[in-house]
C-alpha cells in the first residue's frame, strides 16, 4: 500500500509511479510492470535464443536488473519499455554469442532517453503491429539482413559471410532498411 | 540542428550492433566528445528497441511471474544486490557466507577485467585509427613537398630555357608600350602590327587632357611588325591622358583620319 496516497497500485499507474512504489518494496507494483512488459521481454529472448529455459533466465535477469538499477533510472514516458527491450535483446545476444555482458551494463547505466510510449496494452499491440508490418514491407533481402543483425547479433561482415553477398551490398541493404524504418517511426 | 550529418545513418547501425572495424571505432571516438551525437544515439537506441516488438508474441512459462516476484521478495526492499533465482541451500550458513564472499570477489574481478578489456579494446581501435590518419597525412605532405621541390628545380635549373606559347592558329595581337615622362620625354615601342597598305604609315598621337590629339611622330614596321618612336619632341605645356596609333597617308597628317590600331590611357 502506498503510504503517500493510501491506495494499492493499479493498472492505470504510469511506469514511473510503479517504479517508485517498487523501490519502496511494493511487490504489487513489480507485478504490474511484469504484466506490462514480461511477455515482450520473454518473446524477444525466445526469438533470439530459441529455448524456453534460456529465455526465462533472461526474463529473470532483466527484472532483477530493473529493480537493481531503478533508483538511477530516469523514467520519462516510454523510457522503461525501450530500456527493457534493449536489455532483453542485448542480454540475449550476449548469451547467444557467449559474450561478457559488459556492453549491456553500460546501456543499463546510460539509457535515459524517453522512447515511444508503449505503456498501455493498446499502444504496445498497435506498435507491435506497425513494426511487424514495416518489417514485412521491406524487400526480402533487406528483411533478412535486418533479422540476422537484430535477432542473431551478426555484424555486417558476418552477415555478408552468412549470406554470401558482398559486404557493400549488405551495408546498403541495412542502411536502406533502416532509412525506411526511420521514415516509418520518425526521427 | 544536426551538425554532424555524416553520422546520421551510423547511430542505428551502431545500436543494431552491425558496425565493425574502423566505422565503429571512428563513431565511438566521435561520441566521446559530442553530447549532441550522444543524444541522437539514445534516440536511435529507442527506435531500434522497437524492433523487439517484431518478435512473435510468446507467453512466458507458467510460474515465471511467481519466480520473478519471489526473487524480489527474497532480497527484501533494502537488499537488492544479487539475484536469488538459485535454489535454497542446505549448507552451513558460514560456508554460504564464505562462498558468497568468494563469489563476490570473483564477480567484482571479472566485471573489472571485462570493463578494462572493453576499454582497452576501444582504445586500441582508436589508436589504430589515429595512426592510419597520421600515416595518410604524412604521405600527403611528403608528396606535396616533393612536388614543390621538383617545380623549384625546373625554375632554377641552369639548363632551363623559357618558351612563350600562343594560340597556334591565331595571329599574335598587336600591342604597344609607351614610357612617358612629361618632363623628360617618351619612348614608344610597337609589336605585331600588320603590314601597311601602300602609301600608308603608322602615326603616333598624344591625346591631351584637353584639346585635340597632337602628332608625335610617324613610324614604319619591320617584317615582324615591330616599330618604335624614340624621344620625339613633345608639345610644350600639354599633359597626355592617352596615346594612340592610327594608319595614315604616307608622310603623316596633322590630325588623325585613319583607323585607330592601338590606344592606351596614361594611368
Amino acid at each position: 500500500m502506498d503510504p503517500m496516497s493510501g491506495r494499492e497500485p493499479n493498472l492505470q499507474d504510469s511506469d514511473e509511479a510503479l517504479i517508485r512504489r517498487m523501490l519502496r518494496g511494493e511487490e504489487v507494483a513489480l507485478g504490474i510492470l511484469y504484466d506490462r512488459y514480461g511477455g515482450r521481454v520473454y518473446s524477444v529472448a525466445k526469438r533470439i535464443l530459441q529455448d524456453n529455459g534460456a529465455a526465462e533466465e533472461i526474463l529473470q535477469d532483466i527484472f532483477h536488473q530493473l529493480w537493481r538499477n531503478a533508483a538511477n533510472f530516469d523514467s520519462g514516458r516510454g523510457a522503461l519499455g525501450s530500456w527493457l527491450l534493449v536489455m532483453a535483446r542485448n542480454r540475449s545476444i550476449d548469451r547467444l554469442r557467449r559474450r561478457m555482458p559488459a556492453a549491456t551494463d553500460e546501456v543499463a547505466a546510460t539509457l535515459h532517453k524517453p522512447g515511444p510510449d508503449i505503456e498501455s496494452a493498446a499502444a504496445r499491440n498497435e506498435m507491435a503491429e506497425r513494426v511487424r508490418a514495416a518489417l514485412q514491407a521491406l524487400p526480402e533481402a533487406q528483411r533478412e539482413a535486418m533479422e540476422l543483425a537484430y535477432f542473431e547479433g551478426l555484424t555486417q561482415s558476418e552477415i555478408a559471410q552468412r549470406t554470401g553477398d558482398p559486404l557493400g551490398t549488405v551495408k546498403t541493404r541495412l542502411r536502406t532498411a533502416l532509412a525506411s524504418l526511420r521514415a516509418e517511426f520518425g526521427e | 540542428m544536426n551538425t554532424h550529418p555524416q553520422y546520421d545513418e551510423d547511430f542505428e547501425l551502431y545500436e543494431l550492433g552491425v558496425l565493425d572495424g574502423t566505422d565503429k571505432a571512428e563513431l565511438e571516438a566521435h561520441l566521446e566528445g559530442c553530447p549532441e551525437c550522444r543524444a541522437r544515439l539514445e534516440a536511435a537506441r529507442s527506435r531500434v528497441a522497437l524492433f523487439a516488438l517484431g518478435a512473435p508474441a510468446v507467453e512466458p512459462p507458467p510460474g515465471a511471474r511467481d519466480r520473478v516476484l519471489e526473487a524480489f521478495r527474497a532480497q527484501g526492499p533494502k537488499h537488492r544486490e544479487a539475484p536469488v533465482s538459485e535454489r535454497r541451500s542446505r549448507w552451513n550458513p558460514a560456508w554460504g557466507w564464505a562462498w558468497a564472499a568468494a563469489c563476490l570477489v570473483l564477480l567484482v574481478a571479472a566485471v573489472w577485467l571485462a570493463r578494462q578489456n572493453h576499454r582497452l579494446s576501444r582504445k586500441v581501435a582508436e589508436l589504430e585509427l589515429s595512426q592510419k590518419q597520421l600515416d595518410a597525412s604524412r604521405r600527403n605532405l611528403q608528396a606535396a613537398a616533393a612536388r614543390a621541390q621538383a617545380v623549384l628545380d625546373v625554375l632554377n635549373g641552369p639548363q632551363t630555357v623559357q618558351v612563350d606559347l600562343s594560340p597556334a592558329s591565331a595571329k599574335p595581337l598587336p600591342h604597344g608600350k609607351a614610357f612617358y615622362n612629361r618632363g623628360r620625354g617618351l619612348l614608344f615601342y610597337a609589336a605585331n602590327l600588320g603590314p601597311l597598305p601602300s602609301a600608308r604609315i603608322y602615326e603616333l598621337w598624344l591625346i591631351p587632357t584637353e584639346g585635340k590629339p597632337v602628332d608625335i611622330g610617324i613610324f614604319n614596321t619591320d617584317t615582324q611588325g615591330n616599330g618604335q618612336v624614340i624621344l620625339p619632341s613633345l608639345p610644350q605645356g600639354l599633359t597626355a591622358k592617352a596615346f594612340a596609333v592610327t594608319i595614315e597617308p604616307a608622310g603623316g597628317v596633322p590630325a588623325p583620319t585613319g583607323p585607330m590600331v592601338l590606344v592606351g590611357p596614361v594611368s
